[in-house]
């Protein structure tokens, strides 16, 4: 039986329902292509409470976390997230995860969905060996999670919650203490759309007590109505992170993949000291990947899949699609793909077989796929 | 159950297609209203080639929501002798007049012989009411 999150009553009352790593969760709402540009021209709310949320605290939390992950958690200060990478000894990808630090001695995981299971082991077996005194417990069931994206993410966080720190003066990966409608939560400046926007972690909100989850979810729509603001489901949170170039785990990155290849390095320190992969990553740094995840971005119409075959111009095949879709913003089908490293330029052309029906030429780019003038976080301000 | 638009004249098949016989003994072929709501947010289809021969519920054109691509398959066999080009500007249609100016292939059957045999294969559109019926019944 599939689980379900602290804000399903909302979603069983008004999405098109799609299971998603053992949850039922909104694929859409009204609709993937409305909701996925309120997010890029105002402002959505996505409940991201399947996710995993794992908190890591005592004296050897610091060192754990430093030897599973991949990037500086020693110089993480407290009030500070930063995106990451679990890998094994061969550095393939074991998980990408956001690490925030709550306080010297206590951390919180943010994991896939699917790899909960896996990364508690994962964290648990290490933490036998490191021998500092480290507790890991699961608090997926226990904490909500909603993510409020887009331009005007902030003016609506920010007539519904007061924070210990104006959320406007967050930097992005910053966090505070605060509290939506009234609930306490902790606030931070963060997503997965390439939006501006934050994530909130509702403490005390399990399936079978979800009033505090609902009452900040509601309070938020309701603050965002005159500016648009509309639910959004997994079908545009997918679409988003796409355009936004960023992978996700299963398809585009996985325990097959490195670092190095999924173009991940920048969260990976190399030079921090030990850590579980390094020897392997720092190998194939210095000997370069004999592939790289590559953005295209079809020239001609068609919608690329996961699996469907990349040819190079003489139409040798060269790869495959890790995960594609239509750009509702675009309006042209984009995709992810592991070229050799002399394909995954930008500016170079190769061809993508849209399944035996078509061959159609696709542009490899520098993510993200939208005009970062217009749109994204650093778009500029109107 | 009104909910899904199942007009009355046509052959529908499981896989959601729709057919309706001409005057001329050609049949003209689409999806259904059930199929493109399951769809939603149709972006993209992949059209037949017109002169392909097709045989009856060979996937012969594909078409893409957002989400994922279908395969549409041929309710009949024979030759494909016209395609809606007007959907690949405005897929759209396939959401908004499935029965109508969504319409995606027109097939000339080899013989009428061969064309009734298959038609009995199809569901009316009785049956398909009540066959999406129970497919809304299953779901949980």
């Amino acid at each position: 039986m599939a689980e379900r999150t602290q804000l399903w009553p909302f979603h069983a009352k008004r999405a098109r329902i799609t299971e998603f790593a053992g949850y039922q969760m909104p694929l859409w709402y009204e609709g993937i292509i409305p909701e996925h540009m309120a997010v890029r021209e105002a402002v959505g709310v996505f409940d991201v409470s399947h996710m995993g949320r794992l908190l890591v605290e005592g004296p050897g939390a610091e060192g754990l976390l430093d030897m599973t992950t991949t990037n500086d958690v020693i110089g993480l200060e407290p009030g500070r997230s930063q995106y990451s990478l679990m890998c094994n000894q061969d550095g393939g990808i074991v998980d990408d995860v956001v690490v925030l630090r709550l306080a010297e001695e206590r951390f919180l995981l943010v994991v896939n969905a699917a790899n909960r299971a896996k990364d508690l082991a994962w964290l648990r077996g290490h933490a036998k060996g490191l021998g500092g005194q480290v507790s890991i417990a699961d608090l997926t069931g226990q904490v909500a999670m909603i993510a409020v994206q887009g331009p005007r993410a902030l003016d609506v966080l920010t007539a519904v919650s007061k924070a210990e720190r104006p959320l406007r003066s967050l930097r992005w990966h910053e966090f505070t203490e605060g509290q939506v409608a009234g609930v306490s939560a902790l606030i931070a400046r963060m997503g997965y759309t390439g939006e501006d926007g934050f994530e909130l972690y509702i403490w005390g909100a399990t399936p079978e007590e979800p009033e505090r989850a609902l009452r900040a979810w509601e309070a938020i729509l309701e603050a965002g109505r005159e500016l648009g603001i509309k639910p959004c489901g997994l079908g545009a949170r997918d679409t988003l992170r796409l355009e936004a170039g960023y992978c996700l785990y299963g398809p585009d990155i996985n325990e097959q993949t490195t670092p190095v290849e999924a173009r991940l390095d920048f969260a990976v320190k190399i030079e921090k000291g030990q850590f579980i992969g390094r020897e392997a990553i720092r190998r194939q740094m210095l000997k370069g990947p004999r592939r790289l995840r590559a953005c295209l971005k079809l020239l001609e119409r068609g919608v690329p899949r996961q699996g469907y075959k990349v040819l190079d111009e003489a139409g040798h095949e060269v790869g495959h699609i890790t995960s594609g879709t239509f750009s509702p913003l675009l309006r042209r089908g984009i995709a992810m793909a592991y070229l050799p490293p002399e394909l995954a330029r930008p500016g170079l052309e190769v061809l993508v077989d849209l399944r035996g029906h078509r061959r159609a030429r696709a542009e490899v780019v520098e993510p993200p796929f939208y005009d970062t003038s217009k749109y994204g976080r650093r778009r500029r301000a109107s | 159950m009104a909910r899904y638009e199942v007009p009355d004249g046509l052959y529908y098949t499981r896989e959601h297609e729709w057919a309706k016989v001409l005057e001329d003994g050609t049949v003209l072929m689409g999806i259904t209203d059930y199929a493109q709501e399951k769809l939603h947010d149709i972006v993209n289809i992949e059209l037949p080639e017109v002169g392909a021969r097709v045989r009856q519920m060979e996937a012969f054109a594909s078409v893409d929501s957002v989400k994922a691509t279908s395969e549409v398959y041929a309710p009949v066999s024979g030759e494909v002798i016209e395609v809606n080009e007007e959907l690949l500007a405005r897929p759209e249609l396939l959401n908004q007049d499935p029965y109508g100016q969504g319409w995606i292939a027109r097939i000339r059957p080899a013989s009428s012989e061969e064309l009734h045999g298959e038609l009995e294969a199809l569901m009316t559109a009785d049956e398909y009411a009540r066959y999406i019926e129970e497919l809304e019944g299953k779901r949980v």
